[in-house]
């Protein structure tokens, strides 16, 4: 059954705004500190590579106020990880990135634990870091593990060479180069995007409470999975299954940098190891230079296109610099799978994908908003704009001309019954040219243009979940739901679908999150799902809970959904404005055009499209760890830049209505899709105001000035030649 | 500790290790990185004379401890030294120009501040008390090199004296080519002042980000004794400056891409300076 | 060393350490809603108003607040809540971390920006306030509908 939300159900505020904008919302570092507890700081290496030789503790361990320091000789021999469990909660003999840490400080409080923290001595012996995901897929200079095909978990075999992490091949190699052979014209780019980070701002906390001397604990923090943190901290620690209880917290933004598993596995054992309540609050440069980022690429693209324009083959070989630990990475492949979905939008007679992720002595790399599509889109939608230049296309038309039509298949021989590229396109450069609307009619100083990109993401079909409902005693409805809110406003969902199938108030419907103990199970918030699997839980919900005549308690566990996913796409058009003499980039508008069916709630929809938006400018226009010799060197707020209020360009958006969904709200995702194409809408914009094409992010004004500097020398070398 | 007067402090300074804290944004900053440990803070702000702002025919005196926020607003500063009221308005967010100090800035010595390079351009003199007795130094020679300055530890930042010249033009432009919240990557402030017949009598200009300390180029002086300095002497100032500058390269840009756009920035802000010649 | 300060209207009186920051010394009151951010004044959560203006209170010494005003979110939430309400009704927030910090602006911009601001003052006022999940959009309309009273 379809479920359509009343119209004042979808424009109810906010349930958790009120308390969010008046401070009283408690986060994980805000939840009052139970008794006897101990506050963790942890020593990290100063080394991207080197051998552990000694820990001296005692001085740290006669501090005022400590309780305990720890190393790995205190811990279980675990490994921690979503998939591959490869990680060890403290370094143990060797450290393999500069920020993983070596000794855990416990104490009364964080001050005295940070200055017992520097009392703690490591010797370290420094060995030739591994750097560079290429250089590290050759095996120099050395490894940085040495097998890590024993890892519980990993899937890339001893056969694989050395430093992988994970090699996905798709698609026919030798195919699309007899077709780019015979193309009439062809490109081939190598793209490059450097480390960057989610940029909540929220820094990661725990708090793990032993309970029965330890054989139980309760843990408090900062993840998106709570049921899937749950089970794998119990592999990680060799706990029985009951053993470990995540309660809810919201939190404070999450852009897949919240599924970490490796310090609250370490919390855990700390609890245990103390019998005490431990609680690590990161700190903000900490958590910038020591939890998992986004995957720097190196990406290259061949493109061939026929003479009328139609696009003849594509191949993508994608090199991922995955860190030291593949641990963060969440999904089966150990892979980015925006990266093997960076081809659906169009046709492609054939097409071939290789996507490594390679072992390296730097920051973990993990899952960041639609992992893979913002690095492979940018170089992707580069080359058809590449492509367009050199066969003569209007780079828009050359994208009509290959955009996927209703029942066409995609480049893996998928068929999708709606396909809305062209209508999407389209709506977005309508929207551009409307001069009337003024969005893009600001024009900048310096010289001007326009750029187009596309990306087309699938919305997965629902996962197992679970909910329950029942009455509270004032009367409300009361929902319990396994996800925490992480912002996007998923409780805010739940409400306006529940009130919607029961046909009350939304006001009358409290979303509670609930701990680990009280549902049976949940994916988590994650990969665009959570609008489509939680509205095939509420309606079963709502269903079991009018068979029941609106009594009691009702609890529903639905399975895994069935049925076909739908295609969404989403087009942006970006305005630019370059000042030849600086090199200054600024982007005076993105328009975003966005392919929808049904939408449960208008606000949170917006805002995941303009945010996404924006932080697509920011990848492409700012945003770099500046990840260099296995250092971070942009490891505060302060240097790794993220958009100020005052940088983004205007935004405008334009909702292709009409389409058909998933699921019982009918619904397409929309989380992780305008934060995909920014980049490359405004590299292309870029070329098409100066002529320099742009393959490596961020656009610095000192690259695009040295890129014009090179372009004027030529031009004037060529105009001195007899 | 929180001294009444400025002998108090001096005599609070005189211990070893003791730090001056008037804002608190720099001292802040350092101590929440744990990169100071000082046995004495220096709390400055319940010294009222080191608050006042004192308007004179030619001159301003501003307090060391007067905030950069009052000092973007001051309507005497707002009216004759507007590159002085454009780079306090363009420091750090609202909220560090609500606490940060005038002298607590010039006492940081950050070569990317704001501030020095304007309060340089427009010829201001740093006054600094020490138990010797009271000195002065022009801005421009106040520091040394990267957070270091020529104030003493037992010496004392008490204030700031602008001179306040008929028919001042002053411009400051920062470049932020990422984000407008970043540090700028160089930034320029130039002041002209021109006599009753219009022409220019003097033309000073300066430049931060570019070195250990704020730069000043001598050879903006050559762009006076006529009323509208050509695009080619304009030109070859700029060309100087960026000659003059000393940049070291950090995320920001490349040292040859600094010195670039410092002949750049300068060139734009001695053009914003000299503009509408014959007018005063 | 013993510290006394206007909180949120009431009389406040404790020890301190010289070197806390007011975060530290406001956190330990049990008022969270004043979060810990950057701990370099560029992010914004941790805004506080210390006599009607608003500062970075990770970089604000406790010692600095003594005789003075000191207003966190949780109390100007009592005291002006059409604030509350204009990040509410505009939906200026999504994950709410840096919300608290956005709401202290928007009480001070009142008097800091005035009823005729423009979009470019109230995005340049926010310059120091991060948000990672909105797009700034919906804040700054919030911020313009509290100035424009």
């Amino acid at each position: 059954m379809t479920v359509e939300p009343a119209l004042d159900a979808r424009l109810a505020p906010r349930p958790d705004a009120a308390a969010k904008a008046s401070g009283a919302t408690l986060y994980a570092a805000d939840l009052p500190a139970p008794e006897g507890l101990l506050e963790v700081v942890l020593v990290r290496s100063p080394h991207p590579r080197a051998r552990v030789v000694r820990v001296s503790t005692a001085e740290a361990v006669a501090a005022p106020g400590v309780a305990a320091v720890v190393t790995a000789g205190d811990l279980p021999d675990a490994l921690a990880g979503r998939r591959v469990r490869d990680m060890p909660l403290l370094a143990r003999d060797v450290v393999r990135f500069s920020g993983e840490p070596v000794a855990a400080v416990l104490a009364g409080t964080r001050r005295e634990a940070e200055s017992a923290a520097a009392l703690v001595e490591v010797d370290y012996d420094e060995l030739p870091p591994v750097l560079g995901a290429e250089r590290a897929l050759e095996g120099r200079p050395g490894t940085v593990h040495d097998a890590p095909w024993e890892y519980p978990g990993a899937v890339a075999g001893e056969d694989a060479g050395p430093n992988v992490q994970s090699v996905v091949a798709e698609g026919d190699r030798a195919g699309v180069a007899e077709a780019l052979g015979r193309a009439a014209h062809a490109v081939s780019a190598v793209y490059r995007t450097p480390s960057g980070q989610h940029g909540y701002l929220e820094p990661h906390a725990w708090v793990a409470v032993p309970l029965a001397g330890g054989r139980r604990l309760r843990l408090w923090g900062t993840t998106k999975s709570p049921y899937r943190l749950r089970d794998q901290i119990v592999a990680c620690l060799g706990l029985d299954a009951g053993a470990v209880e995540i309660e809810p917290v919201p939190l404070g933004g999450d852009f897949g940098g919240k599924g970490d598993v490796v310090d609250a596995s370490l919390c855990a054992a700390l609890a245990r190891h103390t019998g005490r309540p431990v609680r690590l609050l990161l700190r903000s440069a900490e958590d910038l230079a020591a939890t998992d980022a986004r995957h720097p690429s190196v990406i290259a693209v061949r493109l061939g296109c026929d003479g009328s324009g139609r696009f003849v083959g594509l191949e993508v070989d994608a090199v991922f610099d995955g860190g030291a630990y593949a641990a963060a990475k969440p999904i089966p492949s150990v892979n980015l799978h925006g990266a093997l979905e960076c081809a659906l939008g169009y046709r492609f007679p054939v097409f071939s994908l290789r996507s490594r992720v390679a072992y390296t002595n730097t920051l973990p790399k993990g899952h960041m908003r639609a992992p893979g599509a913002p690095q492979v889109v940018f170089a992707v939608e580069s080359a058809v704009d590449e492509l367009a230049a050199a066969g003569g296309f209007e780079p828009a038309d050359l994208r009509r001309r290959n955009l996927l039509h209703d029942g066409d298949a995609d480049a893996y021989g998928h068929r999708w019954p709606e396909a809305r590229g062209i209508q999407t396109l389209d709506a977005a450069l309508a929207a551009a040219a409307d001069a009337g609307d003024g969005s893009l009619a600001a024009v900048g100083t310096g010289v001007v243009g326009t750029g187009v990109a596309v990306y087309a993401r699938p919305t997965p079909l629902p996962q197992s979940t679970s909910l329950q409902l029942g009455r509270l005693p004032d009367g409300r409805l009361e929902v319990a739901v396994p996800i925490p809110e992480t912002g996007t406003g998923n409780h805010a969902v739940v409400q306006v679908q529940l009130a919607s199938a029961l046909g009350v108030a939304p006001d009358t419907v409290v979303v509670r999150q609930v701990s680990t103990g009280s549902l049976p199970r949940d994916p988590g918030v994650g990969g665009s799902r959570v609008t489509v699997g939680m509205s095939a839980a509420v309606a079963r919900l709502a269903e079991a809970w009018r068979e029941g005549g609106g009594q009691g308690t009702v609890s529903v566990e639905v399975p895994a959904g069935s049925g076909a996913p739908a295609l969404a796409y989403c087009a942006q058009v970006a305005r630019v404005a370059v000042d030849p003499e600086t090199g200054e980039l600024r982007v005076l508008a993105v328009v975003t055009a966005v392919d929808v069916a049904d939408i449960v709630r208008p606000r949170s929809h917006q805002l995941q499209i303009d945010g996404g938006t924006v932080m697509g400018f920011g990848f492409a226009s700012m945003e770099d760890l500046l990840e260099d010799e296995g250092q971070v060197w942009a490891s505060n707020l302060g240097e790794f830049r993220i958009p100020s209020a005052a940088d983004v360009p205007a935004l405008r958006t334009v909702l292709v209505t009409g389409g058909r969904g998933v699921g019982e709200a009918n619904v397409k995702s929309v989380g992780e899709l305008a934060n995909v194409p920014t980049a490359a809408a405004i590299a292309n914009a870029v070329f098409d105001a100066t002529g320099v094409r742009i393959r490596t992010l961020p656009v610095t004004a000192e690259h695009l000035w040295s890129a014009l500097q090179e372009r004027a020398a030529a031009a004037a070398g060529a105009g001195s030649l007899p | 500790m929180a001294p009444a007067g400025v002998p108090d402090a001096l005599e609070a300074l005189g211990a070893e290790s003791s730090v001056v804290l008037a804002g608190g944004t720099s001292i802040g900053l350092l101590l929440g990185q744990a990169l100071i440990e000082p046995s004495t803070l220096v709390w400055l702000g319940r010294i009222p004379s080191l608050r006042e702002v004192a308007v004179e025919d030619d001159r301003i005196r501003i307090g060391a401890t007067v905030t950069v926020r009052e000092l973007a607003r001051h309507p005497v500063v707002r009216s004759r030294l507007p590159a002085v009221a454009t780079a306090a308005g363009s420091v750090g967010n609202p909220r560090i120009r609500a606490v940060a100090t005038v002298g607590g800035a010039l006492g940081h010595a950050d070569p990317r501040q704001d501030l020095p390079p304007a309060l340089a351009a427009s010829g201001a003199t740093v006054e600094i008390a020490g138990p010797g007795g009271t000195r002065r130094v022009d801005v421009a020679r106040l520091a040394t090199g990267l957070m270091e300055t020529v104030v003493a530890p037992d010496e004392l930042i008490t204030g700031v004296d602008i001179p306040l010249p008929e028919a001042a033009r002053g411009v400051y432009l920062r470049f932020t080519p990422a984000s407008a919240a970043d540090w700028p990557t160089v930034s320029a402030a130039a002041v002209s002042r021109r006599g009753p017949d219009g022409i220019v009598t003097d033309v000073s200009l300066a430049l931060g980000g570019v070195g250990p300390t704020v730069l000043t180029v001598p050879e903006a002086g050559e762009l006076k004794g006529s009323v509208a300095p050509s695009e080619e002497d304009i030109r070859a100032v700029a060309d100087a400056a960026g000659r003059r500058c000393d940049p070291v390269a950090d995320r920001l840009g490349s040292a040859a891409y600094k010195r670039a756009m410092a002949a750049v920035w300068a060139r734009r802000a001695l053009q914003a300076c000299l503009e509408g010649a014959g007018r005063s | 060393m013993r510290l006394r300060f206007t909180l949120n209207g009431e009389p406040q009186e404790l020890d301190a350490s010289p070197t806390a920051s007011l975060t530290e010394v406001l956190r330990s009151l049990g008022l969270t809603g004043t979060k810990e951010g950057c701990r370099i004044g560029v992010c914004g959560l941790c805004t506080v108003l210390v006599d009607d203006l608003p500062v970075s209170s990770c970089l604000f010494l406790a010692p600095c607040a003594e005789g003075r005003q000191v207003w966190t979110v949780e109390g100007l939430a009592r005291r002006d809540p059409a604030v509350v309400a204009a990040f509410v009704e505009h939906e200026g927030m999504q994950c709410g971390i840096c919300t608290p910090g956005q709401v202290v602006m928007a009480s001070a911009a009142r008097s800091e920006l005035g009823a005729g601001a423009a979009e470019a003052e109230i995005r340049e006022y926010l310059i120091g306030n991060l948000c990672r999940c909105t797009g700034y959009q919906s804040i700054v309309m919030a911020l313009g509908s509290v100035v424009a009273g």
